[in-house]
């Protein structure tokens, strides 16, 4: 039997126990609460949280005759014991966001929450190249594949349209052929030689998607990328979906700007993700990358890898990794390199080294860069890479 | 036997919870309206509505068994009393007194801890039947070293 504090109006639970809880987030707030009581009363070391029960409630009634009081109708009683589901779930969001040290991590933590919890399945998060007038991604979830490097202009498609009237946008029950993987469609590219072709990476699109939205990543009053969801549900999102990334957009945003900002070096070693399955077992005997120097790209095996500043990074690391045999560097390092071009203020280093990662990742697994800690990596490669150079 | 502190504790306005359990082992629980110790310190009355607790009464006819858990609201000083049920009768003019003393002390109580007046005011503790207990055991319930010790 339970009161209402508010109106001491009786009901009685039945219960059924479900499970005992030791660890996990309920167990760790309640425990916190109760230490935090304890710790009030000098009685740290007498009240310890050993463990949680569960009920699941099988039946609730109020039992009538405990108070003269009228009991009020359900749509006035206070609300604020019981959260709003979605109130719970962006909260959650918002704290596993702010937990990362990493860019990289930031940004697959959005995804991977967006998925698994929102039922966000087909998801991609862009960020601005603002020199350029270009949106380019930087992750995606949902998709065979990642598309990471693919790039959109400004007002191009939902995407390119949304960071520039700076307004999230919803398309519902759209007709195919409005699909914005067609506003990113490759544009065709006249350069002799098959192998200093700098094709298009593949934009991220969802076949039959008949549901979009698009939400501008904002921070003081600056675009900084996009964050894009699709369905092919025709009423997959209502204004619901667009609050919700509203809101999880502008944490995001000011995420990656904070992270952005700490340009530090972090001292702490971070255990290098066991992400990717290596690719033991496979035929390559090596790798050869060639840097064209007349369009900035990087070819590996004569695929078109990667081009302009993450192109130019990789290079510098390749020879570097060649003529000293280093294997460890740093953001700060590449921060003062003239030759790579890197604006002085905001130059998204750490976004360009994620994009880059992943290119490498998918396109020569058995070369791989590993993040170290903030502002911290590692180039690794499982065989013998050699390299060659185009001229002007 | 009641020790005469605890006797002390249940004279002032203590939440009453009131346990039981079916022949299935299933616990039921609800409020008395008030507690009365016998002089003799072995045996207690408690002030039950009808109406309010059906289950508990079905239970307490049936099997006779009862665990009393009597909390002072204000320091949370508590203790539990375990016994078997002697009678259940109709509450006389001594017994509504009883439990009317006990509301004022109760609603005392719960003021003092936050719960607006009128709304202590409004709670209905007008029993309808005693029921006497035996008491077999006695546990001490303050939170703190020792909770649930047997006394």
């Amino acid at each position: 039997m339970m009161l209402a504090p508010r109106t001491l109006q009786a009901y009685r639970l039945r219960l059924r126990f479900n499970h005992a809880e030791s660890s996990g987030p309920l167990f760790d707030s309640m425990s916190l609460q109760l230490q935090a009581i304890a710790s009030y009363s000098g009685m740290t070391d007498v009240f310890r949280l050993r463990a949680a029960d569960v009920y699941e409630i099988l039946t609730l009634e109020r039992v009538e005759g405990f108070t003269r009081l009228p009991a009020p109708p359900p749509e006035e009683r206070s609300s604020r014991l019981f959260v709003d589901h979605d109130l719970v779930l962006l909260r959650l969001l918002t704290e596993r966001l702010s937990r990362s040290e990493l860019l990289g991590d930031l940004l697959e933590t959005t995804l991977q929450v967006l998925d698994e919890r929102l039922g966000f399945r087909h998801a991609i998060i862009l960020l601005a190249d603002e020199r350029n007038e270009k949106l380019f991604t930087i992750a995606s979830r949902g998709y065979p594949e990642h598309g990471v490097g693919s790039e959109v202009g400004f007002g191009e498609g939902l995407i390119g349209m949304v960071a520039r009237a700076r307004r999230a946008l919803r398309l519902s029950a759209i007709d195919h052929s409005l699909r914005y993987a067609r506003a990113a469609r490759v544009r065709a590219k006249a350069v002799a030689g098959a192998e200093s072709l700098c094709r298009e990476i593949q934009f991220p699109g969802l076949p039959g998607a008949a549901s979009q939205i698009a939400v501008p990543l904002m921070t003081q009053g600056r675009v900084i990328g996009v964050l894009a969801v699709e369905s092919t549900d025709p009423l997959a999102f209502m204004p619901r979906e667009d609050t919700m990334l509203t809101i999880i957009a502008g944490h995001l945003a000011a995420c990656i700007e904070q992270l952005g900002r700490e340009t530090e070096e972090s001292h702490q070693a971070v255990p290098a993700p066991s992400g990717l399955p290596r690719t033991g077992g496979t035929s390559v005997r090596g790798r050869t990358f060639r840097f064209s120097h007349a369009d900035d790209c990087v070819f590996v095996d004569g695929d078109y890898l990667v081009r302009n500043v993450p192109g130019r990074i990789l290079w510098r690391l390749l020879t570097q990794h060649r003529d000293e045999g280093r294997s460890e560097f740093t953001n700060r390092e590449l921060r003062m390199d003239a030759w790579l071009g890197l604006p002085e203020i905001k130059d998204n280093l750490e976004s360009r080294v994620i994009l880059l990662r992943k290119r490498m990742e998918q396109k020569c697994p058995d070369v791989r860069l590993v993040p170290r800690g903030r502002g911290r990596f590692a180039l690794e490669a499982d065989v013998p890479i050699e390299l060659s150079e185009k001229p002007d | 036997m009641i020790p005469p502190a605890l006797v002390g504790l249940l004279q002032t306005g203590v939440s009453v919870v009131v346990g039981t359990r079916d022949a299935a082992l299933m616990p039921e629980c609800t409020r008395a309206w008030g507690v009365h110790v016998e002089p003799d310190g072995r045996t207690v009355t408690i002030f039950l509505t009808e109406a309010t607790s059906p289950h508990t009464l079905r239970n307490l006819r049936a099997n006779g068994q009862v665990a009393i858990s009597c909390t002072r609201p204000t320091d949370h000083v508590a203790c539990q009393l375990k016994g078997r049920v002697r009678s259940i009768r109709p509450a006389d003019q001594h017994d509504r007194e009883r439990s009317s003393r006990w509301h004022r002390e109760f609603v005392g109580e719960i003021v003092a801890i936050g719960v607006p007046a009128e709304t202590g005011q409004a709670w209905m503790t007008e029993p309808d039947l005693a029921v006497d207990i035996d008491v077999t055991d006695v546990f001490e319930q303050t939170p703190g070293p020792g909770t649930g010790e047997r006394i």
